[in-house]
């Protein structure tokens, strides 16, 4: 017979907004892939599942440096931090998508204002997964791309885990 | 989406970990404890993210386990009012449409925020929410498929658990978000492009 002494205490509710592509790339750090292979992989079922959701969206083709840039990019429109993040896991490729992203659109910001925006986010973040125009893709294509991709991002990580330990 | 909850939590560390190092016996039992379940007010939990600190490892009288006082962060899975997320359908009847993300499912549509005017079909096989768009009928529809559907989150609610449930009801979701198909840009995604 044992005690079970189970007190949860939430010490700060919010610690901090993720991007849909830092979670993407902290479960690709942990070992998250395309790969049918996945029971070596350290993920849980219910992570693999998340993972397979962010792939397919915008997430899935970006990298730490587009996202940096996009960030710079987009400090000088007047968006709120939600907006910010919206555009960014969305992506929108038109300024009919962005309407409505951002509240009081037509209010807020001239229409050439608008289009700026558009062509910011369509200049640094990649094209979601599934638009990649078809000549780019054929299936050996696809996967140079994701392993190169993979690759990238594993770099990246090792650099940030290198950074934590010190 | 997501945001990291910083969480403090006293446990007993079950003894068969006890073999590994530490850390991740630590994290293999938050993992068990709260991955892929819902904290109230926070959301839904998708990962341990990093621990902060480990304490303890004292081991009560009578008890057979260590008990550890531990800080850590976790990835929770929380959308705010006003955000825009794409999903699939995942069923339809006529009081609106439920959306699934895959690792959350609990995404529903009410009828007065689907697209207007809308009209919900069932006839034969098939089920169907029709959008009339100008001229258009049939060519705006929302059905079961693989197609992404864009929605805005309403408001996320977190039911209490009920004590008794009739034995058909569905089953019980500690997480429910509301959404809305209503504004221009939303829906599958091919109805704007």
């Amino acid at each position: 017979m044992f005690y079970l002494l189970l007190e949860m205490k939430i010490l700060e509710e919010n610690a901090g907004a993720l991007t849909n592509f830092e979670v993407l790339d902290f479960l690709r750090a942990k070992g998250a892939s395309k790969d049918p292979s996945r029971v070596l992989a350290k993920v849980a079922m219910s992570e693999y599942k998340v993972y397979d959701y962010l792939v397919k969206t915008p997430a899935g083709s970006q990298t730490r440096e587009s996202v940096k840039e996009y960030f710079t990019a987009i400090k000088q429109h007047d968006l709120s931090e939600a907006e910010v993040l919206n555009v960014l896991n969305i992506r929108p490729a038109s300024e009919v998508e962005i309407y409505h992203i951002i509240e009081d659109c037509e209010e807020r910001f001239p229409d050439e204002e608008v289009t700026e925006i558009v062509e910011k986010v369509g200049n640094t973040l990649p094209a979601p997964p599934d638009k990649a125009t078809p000549e780019e893709i054929t299936k050996g294509d696809e996967e140079t791309e994701t392993q190169k991709h993979d690759e990238i991002s594993q770099d990246q990580t090792e650099d940030g885990e290198q950074m934590d330990t010190s | 989406m997501f945001y990291l909850s910083k969480i403090e939590h006293k446990f007993a560390l079950p003894p068969h970990l006890l073999a590994r190092p530490i850390r991740e016996a630590i994290q293999s039992e938050l993992e068990r404890l709260f991955l892929d379940k819902v904290i109230q007010k926070l959301g839904l939990c998708i990962s341990v993210y990093d621990i902060t600190s480990i304490e303890g490892g004292s081991i009560f009288p009578g008890a057979g386990a260590p008990t550890y006082q531990v800080v850590f962060n976790l990835i929770m899975f929380r959308p705010f009012p006003g955000e825009i997320i794409s999903a699939k359908v995942m069923s339809l009847d006529a009081d609106g449409v439920r959306l699934s993300l895959g690792f959350f499912e609990d995404i529903y549509i009410p009828t007065h925020h689907m697209p207007y005017p809308s009209y919900y079909i069932s006839k034969n096989n098939t089920r169907k929410w029709t959008w009339e768009y100008g001229e258009e009928t049939d060519e705006f529809n929302i059905e079961i498929s693989n197609e992404v559907i864009r929605f805005q989150v309403l408001s996320v609610s977190y039911p209490t658990i009920p004590v008794e449930q009739a034995k058909e009801s569905k089953p019980f979701a500690p997480m429910v978000v509301n959404g809305s198909l209503y504004h221009e840009g939303l829906g599958p995604v091919s109805w704007w492009q």
